[in-house]
C-alpha cells in the first residue's frame, strides 16, 4: 500500500471519527462532562486531519503523477475531495449500459455510480438485497446521493472502486 | 432517563437494578407530588387502526393501568362507548382543557379530506383533515403514532389514491414527537407517554424519535451479526444465518426489537427467520421495497 493509500485511509477514519462526535453532540444538549468529553476529542481528530491533509498535499506533490486527477488547487473542493479521490489508471470504464449488468441479481456483482465514479456496494450493509431506500444498483444514482448525503462524501469513502462512468 | 445524559459509564442493566430505579424515580415524584393524571386524546385517521390493537398488547404499564392511572382518555374512536354524534361531542368537548394528542393514521388530502371522515358535527361531515387541524393547534404535546402519522406510511404508498401524508404536513409549525412502526410497539408509545408524564418530553433525535427506543440499529444488535461479519448469508427463509442477502433492513432501521422483541418479549421477526422490513424506517414501505429478494447478490468467497 503506498504512503497516500495509507494517508487516505486515516483522513477517512478521522472524518467518520468527526461525524460520530458531531452526532452524538447533537443528542446531548446541555452542557454535561460527556459533552466535554466529546468535544475535546473532537477538537483532536480536526487537529490530526489537518496534519494528515498536509502530509497527504506534501506526498502529491512528491509524486507528479496525476493520471485522472483534478488540477491542483481542485483537489479539496471538487465533490470528491476527501474520497477514493480517481480510481487507479488500471481500473475500467463502465458505459450506462455496462453498468446496468451489475444489478445484484442472480448472483451477479452490485455496482453503483455516484459522480462518475463506479461503487461496488455488493456487500454494503445498507444495500440488502443490492437495494437501497428504493433504489435498485446498476444506475447512476448521482442525483439521489447529492439530495440524500449532501456533505456526506465520507459514505463514498468507505466503499470499494471499480472504476468510472463514461458516456 | 432523563436529567443524567448518556450512558457513560453505563448504569447496570439486570432487570433488579432497571426495577429499582423505576420504582425510586415513581416514589420520588410522587412524593414531590408531580405526577398528575393528563387528559389524552387519540385520534384514528386514515389507517387500520393497527397501533391501537397494538397498545391493547401493552404489558408493564398495560393498557388497564394506562387508562386508569396514567391518562384520562377521553376519546378514542376504537375504545370508548358512545357513539355517533354523542362521540364527536366528547372530542369538541376534550378542547376545552389542556390535552395530549396522539394520532395514528395518516391525513388524507384529496377532495378536502373527504376520503377520511371520522364523524359528524352539526350535520356537516368532520374529515381527518379539519380534525387534525383543529386539535393539533390545541394540544399540549402531540403523538405522531406508527408509520401513518409519521410520513404517511402503507396509506401514502404508491400509488396513493388518497393523497394521504404524515401529520407534520399539515401541521408544519408544531413539533410532533414521532414514533415510526407499523404498528408501533406498544413499549414504544406507552414509555413515551410515561416519560411525558413524568419528566416532560423525551430527548429525541432531528427526525423527532425518542432516543430511548430508536437510536441503536437493529444491526448493531442483532443475535446474528455474527454471521454478517462473516460473509454467511441465509439463502432462504428459515436459515439461521444472516438474512442480509435476502433483503433484511436491519442494517439501516434503528429501535430496540433485537433486545426488547415483541408480543411482551415472546420473538421479534428476525427471532422467527424473516428478514427486517424496515417497519419504523421512514419512507416504509415504499422505500423499503422489496420485503424479500431471491435473485440476489453472490456471496462473495475468499480466494
Amino acid at each position: 500500500m503506498s504512503t497516500t493509500e495509507l494517508l487516505r485511509m486515516r483522513m477517512n477514519q478521522l472524518v467518520t471519527q468527526a461525524r460520530y462526535d458531531l452526532a452524538s453532540l447533537q443528542a446531548i444538549s446541555d452542557d454535561t462532562p460527556e459533552r466535554r468529553i466529546y468535544l475535546q476529542r473532537l477538537w483532536d481528530t480536526v487537529t490530526d486531519m489537518h496534519v494528515t491533509s498536509e502530509l497527504l498535499a506534501v506526498n502529491a506533490a512528491a509524486s507528479q503523477v496525476q493520471p485522472l486527477g483534478p488540477l491542483p488547487g481542485q483537489v479539496w473542493n471538487n465533490v470528491n475531495g476527501i474520497q477514493n479521490a480517481s480510481p487507479g489508471a488500471n481500473s475500467r470504464t463502465f458505459t450506462e449500459a455496462e453498468l446496468a449488468g451489475y444489478d445484484g441479481k442472480n448472483g451477479r456483482a452490485a455496482y453503483v455510480a455516484v459522480n462518475g465514479i463506479v461503487y461496488d456496494v455488493t456487500n454494503n450493509r445498507t444495500w440488502a438485497a443490492a437495494t437501497h431506500f428504493g433504489l435498485a444498483a446498476g444506475k447512476d444514482h448521482t442525483a439521489a446521493f447529492a439530495s440524500c448525503h449532501a456533505g456526506q462524501e465520507a459514505i463514498l469513502a468507505q466503499l470499494p472502486v471499480v472504476g468510472r462512468l463514461v458516456q | 432517563m432523563s436529567g443524567k445524559k448518556g450512558v457513560l459509564p453505563p448504569e447496570p442493566m439486570t432487570n433488579d437494578a432497571v426495577a429499582e430505579r423505576l420504582v425510586r424515580a415513581a416514589r420520588r415524584s410522587m412524593d414531590m407530588g408531580t405526577f398528575q393524571k393528563q387528559n389524552l386524546v387519540y385520534l384514528e385517521l386514515n389507517g387500520c387502526s393497527g397501533n391501537i390493537i397494538s397498545l391493547l398488547n401493552g404489558r408493564n404499564p398495560d393498557f388497564a393501568y394506562m387508562v386508569n392511572s396514567m391518562v384520562n382518555l377521553r376519546y378514542s374512536n376504537s375504545l370508548m362507548a358512545a357513539e355517533g354524534a354523542q362521540a364527536t361531542e366528547k372530542l369538541f368537548e376534550a378542547l376545552n382543557e389542556p390535552f395530549i394528542l396522539a394520532v395514528e393514521g395518516a391525513v388524507s388530502l384529496r377532495d378536502e379530506g373527504m376520503y377520511n371522515v371520522i364523524g359528524m358535527h352539526e350535520r356537516k361531515p368532520l374529515t381527518g383533515l379539519k380534525a387534525a387541524r383543529m386539535l393539533g393547534e390545541k394540544a399540549d404535546t402531540i403523538l405522531a403514532v406508527g408509520a401513518c402519522a409519521t410520513h404517511g406510511g402503507v396509506s401514502a404508498a404508491r400509488p396513493n389514491p388518497s393523497e394521504s401524508v404524515g401529520l407534520q404536513n399539515v401541521l408544519p409549525e408544531r413539533k410532533l414527537i414521532k414514533l415510526p412502526g407499523c404498528p408501533v410497539n406498544p413499549r414504544w408509545f406507552l414509555g413515551t407517554l410515561a416519560h411525558i408524564l413524568l419528566y416532560g418530553e423525551p430527548d429525541t433525535d432531528r427526525l423527532g424519535r425518542p432516543l430511548m427506543f430508536y437510536s441503536t440499529l437493529i444491526h448493531d444488535r442483532c443475535p446474528r451479526r455474527p454471521f454478517f461479519d462473516k460473509g454467511i448469508f441465509a439463502e432462504k427463509l428459515g436459515d439461521p444465518t444472516c438474512l442480509f442477502k435476502l433483503g433484511c433492513r436491519g442494517p439501516v432501521t434503528r429501535t430496540d426489537c433485537p433486545t426488547k422483541e415483541w408480543n411482551s418479549g415472546v420473538n421479534w421477526p428476525i427471532g422467527a427467520n424473516t428478514p427486517c422490513i424496515g417497519c419504523a424506517q421512514f419512507g416504509f414501505p415504499d422505500a423499503m421495497e422489496p420485503f424479500i429478494s431471491y435473485d440476489t447478490t453472490r456471496v462473495i468467497e475468499d480466494d
